[in-house]
């Protein structure tokens, strides 16, 4: 109980917006999502090293353009070191079958690692970092208002096969605008109950009755107060004319420059050198 | 330390993301003491260190710099009871009816005393004094269903559930934030209740200042982070420029003195209760006073 | 004659628990609003006064008696946009009625519901904003601001649709006294550029500042005058569990010792004109 770690809230660093007008700021967020998912795929595929370097280069170099300090990048990697190394020791010890070629370095019972394991494990590492930086400018630069914009404008297309586009955006908008409220909730909570002597995750583990029972005091007030803000949410929606499924008009409308156009055109470039130069290693 | 002092607090600081690009400093270098029996106001503006500071008392937090003392006890230690602590410091938040997640009002208000591993007399014991202490009938309402009541009522439900800790301090955090006067009054008289009846030592945040000067013996007006003054509800209503500077509301009747004062009128700030202002504005009403 | 704004004609409301019980709310409530009045509804907790003002823009509907909105009935289905859009309403909890991630488009809502197109929007955005004194936070997200500052937004997102009418339903319980300052110097400013207001409330030195209070118990009007009237019924407010203006109770002690000093008095500039007032009337020195 006594190292728990109560403080939530306040240590969320996805998602917040880091406004400083640079170039990537002012791109369209469409091209920025775009971009973005085309950056993506080519970074998962590349499995060449000097690839992989490069994508990294790249990355840093997105954040050197946006004018974001780089310590924002690497906050969001801390976290999940735990998982790069879990995952390159799982890649060790059950991937060496699929990846058994190249040299054998050691071969030690059912221990086989190989130059190409290794390459695997190192390459996952790299794409792993590339792809939370990525995300991190993406975030960074890009206010999550202009992401559910975003994404409302690239899916508007589907309107024309029914698909509920302005639902869809403004469920996700409202989602996104509550997680804050919610971590707050479950912080207040939490703290709350512990100061009435609630403790959690301190039983044995295969007690999962008592275990589950420890969460009740959280999870059903929570549900209580998030069944209020709810329904609050649905009055002052209706009380502002908000009928679901009605015509809207669009504050927001996003219109490609040049700018984006270049952008999103380097992008595809580079992307194209990932999957297609014949990289030495 | 001082003697009689049953929780002190020397020099804490407290960031918030520490080290990162986004480190907020919400304490920096509080100094408090809280004798036993005493009931004493924090104050500050949104965002001063208030909440900060009091989720300290209990081992909610632990200091990152600094110490908190409670009962002599350092809070620093690795080898802290924190159960025990809590028990001693009962701590109360914000809406606090937001927390119940019984069916009943029995169990809820039960629901700490049963986690320490009480025996059952002694919880239901336990229960029952704590309701009637904030004014609720035992035998009437500890088999009615908690959704029912009206929003005084819960808050009273989730103060019981932690006096039923039988704490030596109750750490209170805007206590009657959102209430209408009426229920606002009864739950005031009650807190008053268990400090001079109780002898429990109380500490409250507040921001509501009619509510200050009804309650706290002594305030501590907290700002960025660090304690600026202390003092008797007097001797800090009295002081209207410091309270302006940091943007804290003074009862009104010190406002309407404070006015007063400003269009020349020789009245004295420090008499916030009604009646002496009451008697301020009367004495200078009197043309051959002089 | 001037038509009333809104006209509610012996509302009555009851929640259904089930087929068979339901508690009566609301029981037979008739008053008139006029354009440009600013009217404060009080009663303590489960009087009804918060039911009674969700029906004001058809959120509630009545279950007997009617709510007309500028001759608009809100039973009918087809008139509710207009309706709403004539009256506005802000919440209790400043956190649980903002939808958008960023002040701006909050404001934005409820101009795009009713399909206002994106040129004038920007300009109605800026006013609203410009009213409540929140332009330079229109690109900030909202859980970063104060109380206060929530409230203004909300408040904004209602002007901005030009409503007739104000409903503000307990919107300053949650504040601190600056925050609820800031809303009630925005709200005094809109009653004297001509919008109506209604105003739910437990703090009385607010009810101060409306022309009129009208004051529920057990789902029936009880009172309904000037805050003046109102507040001189000292024992029968303390009845009906309410309070009166810090300002009342001052004026009535200074009264008890001084009894030229008026009793009557609910604001706290009025307690300082009326000692300026004796001060220079007796001679006694100032300065």
């Amino acid at each position: 109980m006594a190292g728990f770690e109560f403080e939530l809230s306040r240590n969320i660093t996805i998602g917040q917006y880091l406004p400083t007008g640079s170039l990537v700021h002012r791109l369209d967020p469409r091209v920025k999502l775009l971009s973005f998912t085309i950056l993506v795929i080519a970074m998962a595929i590349c499995d060449t090293y000097v690839g992989n370097i490069i994508a990294l280069a790249f990355a840093i170099c997105l954040f050197y353009i946006s004018r974001i300090p780089i310590s924002y990048g690497l906050s969001g990697v801390k976290p999940a070191i735990p998982f790069i190394l879990i995952l390159a020791v799982l890649q060790l010890m059950f991937y060496n079958k699929v990846a058994s070629g190249g040299t054998v370095l050691v071969d030690h019972g059912f221990i086989l690692i190989t130059s190409d394991s290794i390459r695997l494990v190192i390459v996952s590492a790299l794409r792993f970092i590339e792809i939370i930086f990525l995300s991190s400018v993406l975030t960074l630069s890009t206010s999550t208002t202009q992401i559910t914009h975003g994404i409302e404008s690239l899916l508007r297309p589907l309107k024309y096969v029914k698909f509920p586009v302005h639902e869809f955006a403004l469920i996700i908008t409202i989602a996104i605008r509550f997680v804050p409220t919610f971590a707050m909730e479950m912080e207040k909570m939490m703290k709350a109950q512990a100061s009435r002597g609630a403790e959690f995750g301190t039983g044995a583990w295969w007690r999962i009755i008592q275990r589950t029972k420890d969460v009740f005091p959280i999870i059903i007030p929570l549900f209580n107060v998030a069944m209020a803000r709810a329904e609050d949410l649905v009055l002052a929606m209706e009380a502002r004319c908000y009928t679901p499924g009605n015509e809207r008009s669009i504050y927001t409308k996003y219109k490609a420059q040049n700018k984006d156009y270049i952008a999103i055109l380097f992008c595809i470039l580079f992307a194209s050198l990932l999957l297609l130069f014949p990289f030495p290693y | 330390m001082s003697e009689s002092a049953i929780l002190e607090v020397n020099n804490l600081y407290h960031t918030y993301m520490e080290k990162t690009p986004l480190e907020y400093k919400a304490l920096a270098g509080i100094n408090l003491q809280v004798k036993k029996g005493e009931c004493v106001a924090v104050i500050g503006h949104t965002g001063s260190g208030k909440s900060t500071l009091i989720q300290h008392f209990n081992g909610l937090m632990r200091p990152q710099r600094g110490e908190v003392l409670v009962d002599g006890q350092n809070l620093s230690d690795p080898k802290l009871d924190v159960k025990a602590l809590r028990r001693k410091v009962g701590l109360v938040f914000q809406n606090p009816e937001d927390q119940i997640f019984e069916k009943l009002i029995g169990d809820d208000i039960a629901y700490g005393p049963l986690k320490m591993g009480l025996p059952l007399k002694e919880v239901r014991d336990r229960v029952k004094w704590a309701m009637e202490l904030v004014g609720l009938s035992f035998e009437e309402l500890k088999d009615r269903v908690t959704y029912a009541l009206s929003g005084g009522q819960k808050r009273k439900v989730a103060l019981a559930g932690v006096l039923a800790l039988k704490p030596e301090i109750l750490v209170l955090d805007e206590p009657t934030a959102g209430l209408d006067p009426f229920s606002r009054q009864e739950l005031l008289d009650r807190i008053a209740l268990l400090n001079k009846q109780e002898k429990m030592t109380v500490i409250f945040v507040s921001h509501n200042m009619e509510e200050v000067a009804y309650l706290a013996q002594r305030i501590y007006v907290l700002a960025d982070g660090k304690n600026l003054i202390d003092g008797t509800p007097r001797e800090i209503f009295g002081n209207t420029e410091i309270l302006r500077r940091h943007h804290i509301a003074a009862p009104q009747t010190v406002e309407i003195l404070a006015h007063l004062k400003q269009r020349g009128y020789s009245v004295d700030l420090k008499a916030f209760e009604r009646e002496s202002a009451a008697k301020e504005i009367v004495s200078i009403l009197q043309p051959f006073r002089r | 004659m001037i038509e009333p704004l809104i006209k509610v004609n012996d509302l009555s409301f009851e929640y259904k628990l089930n087929n068979k019980t339901s508690i009566p709310v609301l029981k037979g409530v008739s008053f008139d609003i006029f354009p440009g009045e600013y009217v404060a509804i009080v009663g303590h907790n489960g009087s009804g006064k918060s039911t009674l003002s969700k029906h004001l823009n058809g959120i509630l509907k009545p279950s007997s008696g009617d709510v007309l909105v500028s001759g608009s009935n809100t039973k009918e289905l087809q008139m509710l946009r207009e309706i709403r859009q004539k009256v506005g309403m802000v919440f209790q909890h400043p956190d649980n009625q903002i939808v958008a991630t960023i002040v701006e488009d909050d404001v934005a809502f409820g101009l795009e519901n009713i399909e206002i197109p994106a040129a004038t929007m920007k300009d109605r955005i800026d006013y609203a904003l410009e009213a409540v004194g929140m332009s330079e936070f229109r690109q900030r997200p909202p859980h970063h601001l104060s109380g206060g500052q929530k409230q203004r937004v909300a408040i904004a997102g209602i002007i901005a649709m030009k409503p007739d009418c104000l409903v503000l339903d307990e919107a300053t319980s949650m504040l601190d006294t600056y925050g609820r300052r800031d809303i009630l110097n925005v709200v005094r400013e809109l009653n004297d550029d001509g919008m109506t207001i209604v105003s739910v409330t437990h703090h009385m030195s607010e009810v101060a500042e409306a022309s009129r209070v009208i004051v529920i118990e057990q789902g029936q009007i009880v009172m309904d005058g000037s805050p003046r009237e109102i507040f001189q019924q000292y024992e029968r407010m303390q009845q009906l569990k309410l309070d009166i203006p810090v300002a009342s109770r001052l004026a009535r002690l200074i009264h008890e010792y001084d009894e030229e000093f008026q009793s009557d008095l609910i604001r706290n500039n009025e307690i300082i004109q009326e000692v300026v007032r004796l001060s220079a009337k007796r001679g006694v020195f100032v300065g």
